[in-house]
């Protein structure tokens, strides 16, 4: 309960404030936002930018198969507000990844919610109030 | 009576020789309407309220949201009627004929767009086979203390960000109307192609000096690892999240088809005799 007053108090302030905003294509037409997916392997790609930031990672499929993920993230100013730069992570992260899977499957896309670094130095995003795009 | 007549020339010398309200400034956009749509993005079969032609909503059925990842797409600014929807900041500042003072044009300028310039020197609209832009050709007009503007030769946008199509032969009316430190604009959509009736919105931004418009590079890469020349599209009746958004709100089907019918109050009667959407 005290998460969800959380994030209406950050949603109103947000709005009542000068926040830049980026939308840029509609997430629900894009994404499947009330189901959850976990991708773990290796980072190959980190392309920090706008309109919105993509990390590319490859992971074995249920068949033993390497496919390469695209999990879409904030646009580079608005995660450059929250810490992330575009060094914070590079080719060969070892990477835990949950977000919502892509309406076309055969995209093999996700839009971030949780991102967790499992080798070199710790990192985490999306478990922060705050840690979140648009 | 000479006090009277000084005093009338006193007034008179502080006052715009024409009705002219200053539209120049830092505007932030506010959400008091439409705030899921705007911001985070409407759901796929959603056509509610629009007053869109069969040819439309055909076009939103097959459109794929992942096309949005192709080279051409992702840097694509919003066109100049839909623009004001967006989420961004607003800033807007004018250009003054150096002799009469008078206003020539204003220039509107959001993050990510082009510079939408709005002329108010006379000149005509180009010829229909000019080039078509995001921003259009668009010239403008004091009606009072509102702005009228009329913009013509746009590229096709959309109405709505699921795939609701507008095309380039639409003109577009805008009035811009300032209220102390808020900016109301009503946009009017007029599409030959796409729409049986005009499509008004408005849109409220209220004054804030307190910010710019940032920079926006945007880059073009490969975002989704596809093969090469496929575009993501659907055939006409494969699309399966068309009944997504009408099971998930409890209305019929029917109703999410959109059409003129459905932007009107009268249209409750005939929505409380239909059938729920029976798929989840």
């Amino acid at each position: 309960m005290r998460g969800r007053l959380l994030i209406v108090l950050i949603a109103a302030a947000a709005l009542l404030s000068g926040i830049q905003l980026y939308a840029h294509h509609s997430f629900a037409a894009t994404y499947f936002e009330d189901k959850q997916q976990t991708v773990e392997g290796d980072l190959v790609q980190f392309m920090f930018r706008n309109p919105h930031s993509f990390i590319h990672v490859e992971a074995k499929d249920e068949k033993g198969e390497v496919v390469r993920w695209a999990i879409e993230w904030g646009g580079g100013g608005q995660l450059g507000r929250q810490g992330v730069t575009r060094e914070t992570l590079k080719a060969g992260d070892h990477v835990i990844i949950v977000g919502n899977p892509g309406r076309n499957p055969e995209d093999h896309r996700l839009r971030m919610i949780r991102l967790k670094r499992t080798n070199g130095e710790p990192f985490t995003w999306g478990t922060r109030p705050g840690e979140t795009f648009d | 009576m000479f006090a009277v007549l000084l005093l009338v020339c006193v007034f008179a010398a502080g006052a715009p020789a024409f009705a002219q309200v200053d539209f120049t400034g830092e505007w932030a956009p506010r959400f008091y309407e439409d705030q899921p749509e705007r911001v985070a993005g409407p759901e796929l079969g959603d056509y509610l309220g629009l007053p869109i032609t069969d040819a439309a909503r055909m076009r939103a059925d097959t459109w794929n949201a992942a096309i949005q990842t192709l080279p051409e797409w992702q840097c694509r600014p919003h066109s100049a009627d839909y623009i004001w929807r967006g989420p961004s900041n607003l800033h807007i500042w004018k250009e003054v004929d150096p002799v009469t003072r008078e206003i020539t044009a204003f220039h509107a300028e959001w993050l990510r767009s082009v510079d939408n310039i709005y002329y108010l020197d006379g000149r005509p609209h180009p010829s229909p086979s000019a080039a078509h832009t995001w921003g259009g050709f668009a010239t403008a007009k004091w009606e009072g203390n509102m702005l009228t503007v009329t913009v013509t030769h746009l590229k096709e946008g959309y109405v709505r960000r699921n795939g609701v199509p507008r095309s380039d032969l639409a003109t577009v009316t805008e009035h811009w109307i300032r209220h102390g430190n808020w900016l109301t604009v009503v946009t009017i959509v007029n599409d030959p192609v796409y729409l049986s009736e005009p499509f008004i919105r408005s849109t409220d931004y209220e004054l804030d000096e307190h910010q710019l418009v940032p920079p926006y590079p945007c880059d073009v890469v490969e975002e989704v690892d596809r093969p090469k020349g496929v575009v993501p599209s659907f055939l006409p009746d494969s699309n399966p999240s068309l009944h997504d958004f009408a099971a998930a709100r409890n209305l019929p089907f029917e109703a999410t088809r959109g059409g003129a019918e459905t932007m009107y109050p009268e249209y409750r009667k005939k929505l409380a005799a239909m059938p729920k959407s029976d798929k989840k």
